[in-house]
């Protein structure tokens, strides 16, 4: 059993396609990552247009993608100019691509526990306290898509929408070190090898899960009751079905 | 005077290959690209071997791919594999690493002229081509772009002169050129799939080398100055042959009265 998935393990995920990294771009337009490999013949035409040197040539560190172009936002990240997608000679980048709200470059997500402006607020509420607390909110300030992309929740959380698309210029100037907000790059490999993102979002899906299943009494219940805000609908567990239409009464 | 125009066009194209990044650095746009694939204005240019690997491996086709390609196949239809010895960067190389064995006093590699050698030849490259065409079947990317010599040069000229540093990639290419000293010409004649791809446009009616005059003064001094060690008097048709017209050049019939020319 064990030879017959190594075997479709083996022959099934094509190496040369689909290998995934964080912080790691296609330049803007590109098409799924699969078909971006079929299509760039490499001719580095979107390098040599790219005015802010953000497109780079891959190196052997990148095993097959050699000669494919990369945005590695940590260095220097995508600013939109939007010269790149219309001169691909063979579509690997949408060649009519123009409006910069319409890239799909990837996804931003902020990692709660390193980024200045949540340990503030958690400082603040007591939770933790190392007496270094910072405001920081570089992100906010220097997105393009500022209040579409990423907005400030209680004025000082920034949230990340979905309307992101990916530029990463965010990771190239998050003050942390190692950097607090991560891009995973959209189209490569699928949901279940993809990186940090992915794998993090269903690691706390499960979590919130698993707290739901316990059984709250006394005063924690009170306690619980009454922090509950009208505008939000209770998740409570029932143990009998909720009915969601009164038809059939 | 044939190698003076040559040596001429294959300077301005190796020059130009570090000035075209330049003026995209200043944001001079007109021409931007490399040897796999340039544009001049709006006129798109490609390399043909590049396009028909990213049609077969996506099984798609647009218009861009599509325009791009009639440039390139219009100028091997009328004047022969041109591209190869008017302007490929890699062939500017070689030929300087011949002039530098001439004046290092190495001993000449170059194989003695043999009338089975280019159907042996032909044999090779195009076997290469097939299988790497398969292979780049069986992988499902661009995979002999990887190998291609003029591309490797010229993008890797755009990394230096934008970025300031090399890529891997350019040890693949000082591989070849050490070889070049000891194989002589090896990749252009039995390997380079880009260059075999496009003598497959070769078209019967366009330039060719032809001997004229009926009878010659037979020194075989043509045979001898023959890059891709064919008989220029005999094998004009073969698809070996890039135009490159040293023949022409050495003839000594030629000054007295025309003996070898390029016809259509």
């Amino acid at each position: 059993m064990s030879i017959k998935k190594f075997l479709q393990d083996f022959l099934n995920k094509n190496p040369f396609k689909g290998f995934y990294q964080v912080d790691r771009l296609r330049p803007p337009g590109a098409v799924e990552e699969k078909k971006f490999m079929e299509l760039c013949i490499r001719c580095a035409r979107c390098i040599e247009v790219c005015p802010y040197d953000s497109i780079k040539r891959a190196d052997l560190f990148e095993k097959m993608q050699i000669g494919t172009p990369y945005i590695f936002a940590r260095d220097r990240a995508c600013y939109l100019c939007m010269k790149c997608p219309s001169v691909c000679p063979t579509g690997a980048l949408d060649n009519n691509l123009v409006d910069a709200e319409k890239v799909k470059m990837g996804i931003a997500h902020i990692d709660q526990n390193r980024c200045l402006n949540y340990l503030y607020v958690k400082e603040e509420e007591g939770v933790i306290s190392t007496g270094r607390a910072q405001i920081c909110s570089t992100c906010y300030n220097v997105c393009p898509l500022q209040d579409k992309a990423i907005i400030m929740e209680k004025y000082i959380l920034p949230v990340i929408t979905e309307k992101c698309v990916g530029c990463g210029i965010c990771v190239e100037k998050c003050p942390t070190e190692p950097k607090s907000v991560y891009i995973t790059p959209s189209g490569m490999g699928n949901k279940d090898t993809a990186g940090f993102y992915y794998q993090r979002s269903k690691m706390s899906f499960k979590k919130s899960e698993e707290i739901t299943d316990d059984y709250l009494k006394g005063d924690k219940l009170l306690q619980k009751k009454q922090n509950i805000q009208g505008e939000d609908k209770p998740k409570f567990k029932n143990n009998f079905k909720v009915q969601e239409k009164i038809e059939g009464w | 005077m044939i190698k003076k125009y040559r040596k001429v066009i294959q300077s301005i194209i190796f020059v130009g290959m570090f000035v075209v990044p330049l003026l995209n650095i200043l944001e001079i746009y007109f021409i931007k690209g490399t040897f796999y694939s340039i544009d001049i204005g709006d006129i798109g240019i490609a390399d043909p071997l590049a396009i028909f690997q990213a049609i077969i491996s996506s099984r798609h086709i647009n218009t861009t791919m599509f325009i791009s390609v009639i440039l390139p196949i219009l100028l091997i239809l009328l004047l022969g594999r041109v591209w190869c010895s008017w302007g490929c960067p890699y062939y500017f190389i070689v030929e300087g690493i011949d002039y530098l064995k001439k004046k290092l006093k190495i001993k000449n590699s170059k194989p003695s002229y043999d009338e089975r050698l280019p159907h042996k030849t032909n044999f090779i490259r195009y076997g290469f081509l097939i299988i790497g065409i398969l292979f780049m079947g069986i992988s499902g990317i661009p995979l002999l772009n990887l190998i291609s010599a003029p591309g490797i040069i010229s993008s890797q000229a755009l990394v230096l002169v934008k970025f300031h540093y090399l890529t891997f990639e350019i040890f693949f290419i000082l591989i070849l050129i050490i070889l070049e000293f000891f194989y002589f010409r090896f990749w252009c004649r039995y390997f380079c799939p880009q260059g075999t791809f496009l003598s497959l446009f070769r078209w019967k009616k366009g330039l060719k080398v032809v001997k004229v005059k009926d009878d010659c003064s037979n020194c075989l001094s043509c045979i001898r100055a023959c890059p891709m060690l064919l008989n220029p008097m005999r094998e004009a048709d073969n698809s070996l042959c890039h135009n490159c017209g040293d023949c022409i050049e050495v003839c000594p019939d030629n000054k007295k009265v025309d003996t070898l020319k390029f016809r259509m």
